[in-house]
């Protein structure tokens, strides 16, 4: 793996191909809830020596270079990328979204997007065994797993 | 899929002939070419008489597919019955909380049948048949 | 069937609940990512003979699994700690309407009708 500045995207990933990393495998990111990491994995069909290449990028604007007129194939993973985490790239020769339909959506792989049905439905795990006690009080609040608090549903 | 769907006689019931438009959209439509596969479903191209014409929908609707399932609803002459085949196309499944995802095809088209599973057995496919046929001839 | 093939007994078809056993826990619940299954019980306080003070236990009064919703991933049987939930290899309950596919307790433990 190789930590770069998302400002030496392009830079690094070039001087890779020119090494003989000609070959974007995969194009992503990952929500570190701090900061997005911007993930692509290339590799050298003549070792078959495969690297990982992370650029972090602020989540509030998240703006790199793109790839495609380095790697034809970066083409659908960064309009994927563009529409699941909210990045733009740089120079994209056809920006149109990719798989959402939806214009005014959020980016629904951001960690801050709520999810709508796990918003709208109750948790059936969050009624208490042994039902509510004497004075209808929850012994002790739970919260499903996975969901921030503050996107679950106030029960009845 | 066309409208020219494949017609098969069940073999718990060689009295009872469908016409199966099998909209496979993900892995629960394995099941059907299992079922075709081990006999269950037995292919009747030929053979005469009234067939049961059902819209089998076997797999995750996406929001981007629903007007295509509709468009395919829409296309199949005569009375069409719907069976929701598995958890996905029952109620969206696993992908229950996903945003690009219709929480079951009911949603879209009317349903006959549910047949629960993930994936459902060929098994089940036929019993689900056997429920549909029963209920539509009564 | 016109097939020579058993359906294995461990075959991942239903869900059976054994109402005796459970203590509504509601670890299943918790865990199933599904969200398809739902338990209401009760508390009550009983007296064992010899016991210095009496114990709280919880009465179970409802418990339905959304068939329609379930992925069979089978995370409810695993956690539960007194195997109240099990795999059977059962299939043919497929249902004409959607809230057919909501089985409770009668259903579940085989006490009722089956369909």
């Amino acid at each position: 793996m190789r930590t770069v500045e998302s400002s030496r995207w392009w830079e690094e990933l070039s001087a890779l191909a020119v090494d003989g990393f000609t070959y974007l495998d995969y194009l992503t990111a990952i929500d570190r809830g701090t900061h997005l990491d911007l993930v692509a994995h290339v590799v050298n069909p003549d070792t078959v020596e495969h690297l990982l290449v992370v650029a972090a990028l602020p989540g509030d604007s998240a703006v790199v270079d793109s790839l495609v007129p380095l790697h034809a194939g970066a083409n659908w993973h960064e309009r994927e990328a563009a529409e699941m985490f909210g990045i733009t790239f740089t120079g994209h020769p056809d920006p149109r979204r990719l798989l959402l339909r939806d214009e005014s959506a959020a980016p629904p792989l951001r960690k801050s997007t709520p999810l709508p049905a796990r918003v709208d439905t109750p948790w059936p795990g969050a009624a208490t065994a042994g039902g509510d006690d004497a004075a209808g009080r929850r012994a002790r609040r739970q919260l499903p797993p996975g969901v921030p608090a503050q996107w679950v549903a106030e029960g009845p | 899929m066309t409208p020219a769907a494949p017609a098969f006689r069940l073999a718990a019931d060689p009295t009872v002939r469908v016409v199966v438009a099998n909209l496979g959209l993900a892995c629960c439509s394995l099941e059907v070419d299992v079922a075709i596969q081990r006999g269950l479903l037995v292919p009747d191209e030929d053979g005469a008489g009234a067939a049961h014409c059902v819209l089998l929908v076997s797999g995750t609707v996406t929001d981007v597919l629903a007007p295509a399932v509709v468009r395919h609803y829409e296309a199949l002459p005569g009375h069409v019955s719907v069976m929701s085949f598995g958890a996905c196309a029952s109620t969206g499944g696993p992908y229950w909380d996903a945003p690009t995802v219709t929480q079951g095809v009911d949603r879209l088209v009317p349903v006959s049948v549910y047949v629960p599973g993930c994936p459902p057995r060929p098994e089940a496919l036929v019993a689900g048949l056997l429920a549909l046929t029963a209920e539509v001839s009564a | 069937m016109s097939h020579n093939d058993e359906i294995p007994a461990a075959a991942h078809g239903y869900i059976a609940l054994t109402p005796a056993a459970c203590t509504s826990c509601m670890l299943c619940v918790r865990e199933c990512p599904s969200w398809c299954i739902t338990l209401e019980s009760h508390a009550v306080q009983t007296s064992e003979p010899g016991a210095r003070r009496p114990t709280t236990v919880s009465v179970l009064d409802a418990f339905t699994i959304d068939f329609g919703l379930c992925m069979f991933c089978g995370i409810c049987v695993e956690v539960c700690p007194f195997d109240a939930l099990e795999w059977t290899p059962r299939f043919d309950y497929a249902a004409s309407d959607r809230s057919g596919l909501v089985q409770a307790i009668d259903q579940l433990s085989g006490s009722g009708d089956q369909r």
